[in-house]
């Protein structure tokens, strides 16, 4: 076979392995779609098509409610972290003080500690607070997980912005804090989108902290919502796939609308 | 009156790392001096210093008469341009200059006016809206600078401004800093570590190294009479020709021993200079390049030498010469603790472009007597009197 | 050209001498800085960390505690479920190879740079977004006895086989081992390709010239450089396993049947919430933190410095 031919039919053997890829790769999604556009009848007989499962959604599964919830403690979350990592992250970098590298090595070495490794005390500590009706406790522990990662993130960003860009703000007559606000925040930019995508989608999709940390039924996030009533096993089927579909189509929107974003964040400790 | 003084400064990093080691220095008002020196001299942060971005480990810092040793970067109105200009990417050119003035809180109108004058004066004014990343390297370099005009202040630093700059943009910007020095009469201290940016820029120089200041006079003062060895082939390129030589006498006065042959040296210089002793640890003898003078035949104060290499630059030709003895061996000159160490010796001319000089030719050269310098072969010193 | 800019020569120039200098002003910015960021750390991870050694040595129920020393501990280590669990996370640990293998050749395959590879991309990235929830919930429906695993075994012909994986035990458990493969799927397809592109296409051209066939070029110039990479996957995937497998545990199985698909993560949560007996559930969260501290100082020993 001549060489040409030869890179052709690779060629489209290349491409059929990436379709096969593809197909398995999407696959859950058309599970999803297929069993949420059945009645629950009609699921467990076999067969048919029906918009039903769509129609009464909101009635099997509290959709709105969660989703509100599910948008409250991921804003009020990556708030905090963005407002907590950057700044300690610029001062971690540029603002060398005593001891700051041990305490920044202790802080990124937080990333490895896992969340049921402290679950217990958390879980009593947040209780002994009162935080746990309402928001605010998941809100808290989601900060607290993601602040390591966030200004592990953050610092090593800032390594690269030239000392000298700092001090021509000084010599110009800023404060640390004016340089802060006024110079690296709007620098910062490319650094905040990938730490909001990366906690969005962590946070988002999170099923143990909304579990345990939001007592109040009526205030549960969507993840734990489905999980949930899937544990219940007397929910229908076809609105939990609905249900499922509508949980994974914001962290989708993030990705897809952020994705250059999240290739820098996941190799910016690598490349270092 | 924003004279600046530096008295006895010291700069300590860490334990032991003297970066800068006891600087006196005085920059009249609207002076233009220049730190210059090898990396690693302490002439940047002598300047940062002076910024107040580095503490002062001991001695006294004072502008305008006031001892700023401990007053912020902010509160001692100076201006600074950075090596790789540091300007803000977020902000136009017109917010970059403008930033100092508006956290003042000075009018809008009142900073675009400003903006305005120094974006004329700097050529710059088509490009107020532009954002640093769509301007070339000497645009940035003007908007470092426009930056600091704008804020009209009582002196002007800078840091190796044009050591990013390609040789013709230098020679442009050269030029164009110093009319704006003059231009706005304030006093600017100037740091680079290329001595033709010394020589054609400053009112006088300043010349560093190891921490220690080795000179400062003008740049003629600093060509002519150089206080030591350093200075005298730092200055000037191709650098000033450096020999170690003993001394003898004979019957006119005193000699430079050459290998095997002899320079008379003019008795001027005995009363004008500390030579050594004759048959003492000798001397370094120096004489710049443009001082040596190629003949076409021998004359009685020529020396002999032979052409080892040739450059040719256009303008003039540089030639490598090595003297000579009368066999035509190289000549054995230094002379170490008693072991005759041979060293073919360098001597290099400068010529006018059409010479016709070929490597391998013997050639008489005479040196001009006018013009010879001596310093003390351990300390460098000039051994000139009455500096 | 006249000066249109006057120099403002003040007459007299006074400049506010202030009591910081300004290295001292950097360092308590430094400090203010980073407080919040260690107070929130040291609040929510650390001081719990050092309760949870305490605690573990107590009988605990969230309430009250009561000392009793070691016998928590061996207690625990008599208890066949930590051993279940501990095993469970060992069994699943074969499934991090084919973790990382397959998004090695899918990153490979799209790093030929096909047409429309970008899309393809995107694609295989998107199940990352979604929630291990989600892909739990959509996995018991693949291996439910009337799902969809079944219906492509029946559609292929052999309708009289059918698999209820998730009600047997060692089923169970490598139904959870591929779903976790095809969730890490993405993220490290993604790690791969970029480290895939960070490869100096010169090496590569260079080996052919030289005469090097594909699989050799592969073999000694493409893993290498990949070394790095992979063992980053390596350990965000071990990690994974021992942290985030909690949600598909908790949606495909319930850790069950019996203990069969409990691991570490998934014990700590039912032994403390379903039991009760906080006491026990802060030890195993002790444990699972030095199982996952050794793997962080292996990464680091292996990786070098993070910084």
């Amino acid at each position: 076979m001549p060489p040409k031919r030869q890179r052709k039919i690779g060629r489209w053997i290349l491409f059929g392995s990436m379709m096969v890829v593809a197909v398995i790769m999407l696959y859950p999604f058309w599970i999803m779609i297929i069993t949420s556009l059945k009645s629950e009848s009609q699921f467990l007989s076999g067969g048919g098509f029906s918009w039903l499962s769509w129609s009464t959604l909101t009635s099997v599964i509290p959709i709105g409610q969660e989703v509100l919830s599910s948008t409250i403690v991921c804003s009020s979350s990556i708030l905090i972290i963005l407002c907590v990592g950057l700044p300690a992250g610029f001062a971690f970098s540029k603002l060398r003080f005593r001891m700051s590298t041990v305490v920044f090595l202790v802080i990124v070495s937080a990333m490895m500690v896992p969340l049921q490794a402290i679950l217990m005390p958390e879980f009593v500590n947040v209780t002994k607070l009162g935080l746990t009706g309402g928001y605010f406790g998941a809100i808290l522990v989601y900060a607290a997980l993601g602040t390591p990662f966030s200004v592990f993130l953050f610092s090593t960003y800032f390594r690269g912005v030239p000392d000298e860009l700092i001090e021509a703000g000084i010599v110009d007559g800023l404060g640390y804090f004016g340089v802060t606000w006024r110079l690296i925040v709007p620098i910062a930019v490319p650094a905040i989108a990938t730490v909001t995508v990366l906690q969005f989608i962590q946070i988002w999709d999170d099923l143990l902290v909304g579990l345990l940390f939001i007592q109040n039924t009526s205030e549960r996030p969507i993840t734990v919502g489905l999980a949930v009533l899937s544990a219940g096993r007397t929910t229908s089927i076809p609105a939990l796939m609905a249900g499922s579909i509508v949980s994974a189509v914001p962290a989708m929107v993030v990705y897809l609308g952020f994705q250059r974003y999240l290739v820098k964040g996941l190799t910016m400790g690598i490349d270092r | 009156m924003a004279e600046i003084t530096f008295d006895g400064v010291t700069k300590i990093f860490g334990d032991d790392i003297r970066a800068v080691d006891e600087l006196s220095l005085h920059v009249d008002d609207g002076e233009f001096m220049v730190l210059v020196g090898p990396s690693g001299c302490g002439k940047t942060t002598a300047l940062r210093m002076l910024a107040g971005l580095e503490d002062i480990t001991s001695g006294s810092l004072s502008i305008g008469g006031t001892v700023v040793n401990n007053v912020l970067p902010k509160d001692r109105d100076v201006a600074m341009v950075f090596q790789n200009y540091a300007l803000y990417p977020h902000m136009t050119v017109a917010q970059n200059m403008g930033f100092a003035l508006k956290i003042r809180g000075q009018s809008k109108a009142e900073v675009a006016k400003k903006v305005g004058e120094a974006a004329a004066i700097l050529r710059l004014t088509e490009y107020l809206d532009r954002r640093p990343k769509a301007l070339s390297g000497g645009q940035r370099q003007r908007v470092a600078m426009g930056r600091a005009i704008v804020r009209s202040p009582q002196a002007f630093l800078m840091d190796e401004p044009l050591s990013n700059l390609d040789a013709q943009l230098r020679v442009e910007m050269r030029l164009e800093i110093a009319r704006i020095q003059r231009l706005l009469g304030v006093a600017t201290v100037y740091v680079t570590h290329d001595q033709i940016e010394a020589m054609t820029m400053g009112d006088r120089v300043a010349v560093m190294r190891g921490g220690r200041l080795q000179q400062c006079d003008t740049p003629q003062d600093l060509y002519d009479h150089p206080r030591n060895e350093f200075v005298a082939g730092f200055m000037g390129s191709p650098p000033m020709n450096l020999l170690r030589v003993g001394l003898e006498a004979n019957a006119d006065g005193i000699a430079l021993v050459l290998g095997s042959q002899r320079l008379d040296v003019p008795t001027s210089y005995c009363s004008s200079h500390d030579l050594p002793t004759v048959d003492g640890p000798g001397v370094v003898f120096g004489i710049r390049p443009e001082d040596v003078e190629v003949l076409d035949a021998s004359s009685s104060d020529s020396i002999m030498t032979r052409v080892e290499r040739r450059e040719a630059l256009g303008a003039e030709i540089l030639v490598h010469l090595s003297l000579v003895d009368a066999e035509g061996d190289n000549a054995v000159i230094v002379n170490d603790s008693g072991a005759f160490v041979a060293r073919p010796t360098r001597l290099v001319a400068k010529m006018g472009p059409r010479s016709g000089v070929a490597v391998g030719d013997q050639i008489q050269v005479r040196l001009n007597r006018e013009h010879f310098h001596f310093f003390d072969a351990d300390s460098g010193l000039s051994l000139r009197r009455n500096q | 050209m006249s000066a249109t800019i006057p120099t403002t020569a003040t007459p007299t120039f006074t400049p506010r001498v202030r009591r910081m200098t300004l290295k001292r002003r950097r360092q308590l910015a430094g400090v203010v800085f980073a407080l919040p960021a260690i107070a929130l750390v040291v609040g929510f991870i650390g001081i719990p960390i050092g309760q949870a050694i305490y605690y573990s040595f107590t009988q605990w129920n969230g309430l009250t505690s009561t000392w009793i020393g070691t016998s928590t501990w061996t207690q625990a280590f008599h208890n066949t479920n930590l051993w279940t669990a501990l095993r469970n996370n060992g069994l699943l640990l074969l499934s991090v190879p084919f973790a990382l293998a397959i998004p090695l050749c899918i990153a490979v395959l799209l790093h030929q740079r096909v047409a429309g590879w970008r899309i393809f991309r995107s694609i295989y990235f998107l199940p990352t977004a979604i929630s291990w929830v989600v892909l739990g919930l959509v996995a018991e429906r693949f291996f439910a006895y009337q799902g969809t695993l079944n219906s492509i075994i029946h559609a292929l012909g052999f309708s009289h086989v059918s698999t209820n994986m998730l009600g047997y035990e060692s089923e169970a458990l490598i139904a959870l081992g591929i779903t976790f493969v095809f969730t890490m799927i993405g993220t490290n397809t993604m790690l791969f390709l970029t480290g895939l592109a960070t490869l100096d296409p010169s090496l590569e051209e260079a080996a052919r010239i030289d005469g090097a066939g594909r699989w050799r070029i592969f073999r000694s110039i493409t893993l290498p450089h990949l070394r790095r990479f992979i063992q980053l996957a390596f350990v965000m995937t071990v990690i994974a396993l021992f942290s985030a497998l909690f949600s598909l545990i908790f949606v495909m199985t319930g850790g069950g049947p019996g203990y069969a698909t409990t691991t570490m993560e998934f014990l700590i949560y039912e032994t403390g919430f379903n039991q009760g007996d906080f006491g026990t559930a802060a030890l195993y969260g002790l444990i699972l933190f030095v199982i996952t501290g050794i793997v962080g100082v292996v990464q680091l020993r292996l990786i070098g410095s993070n910084e």
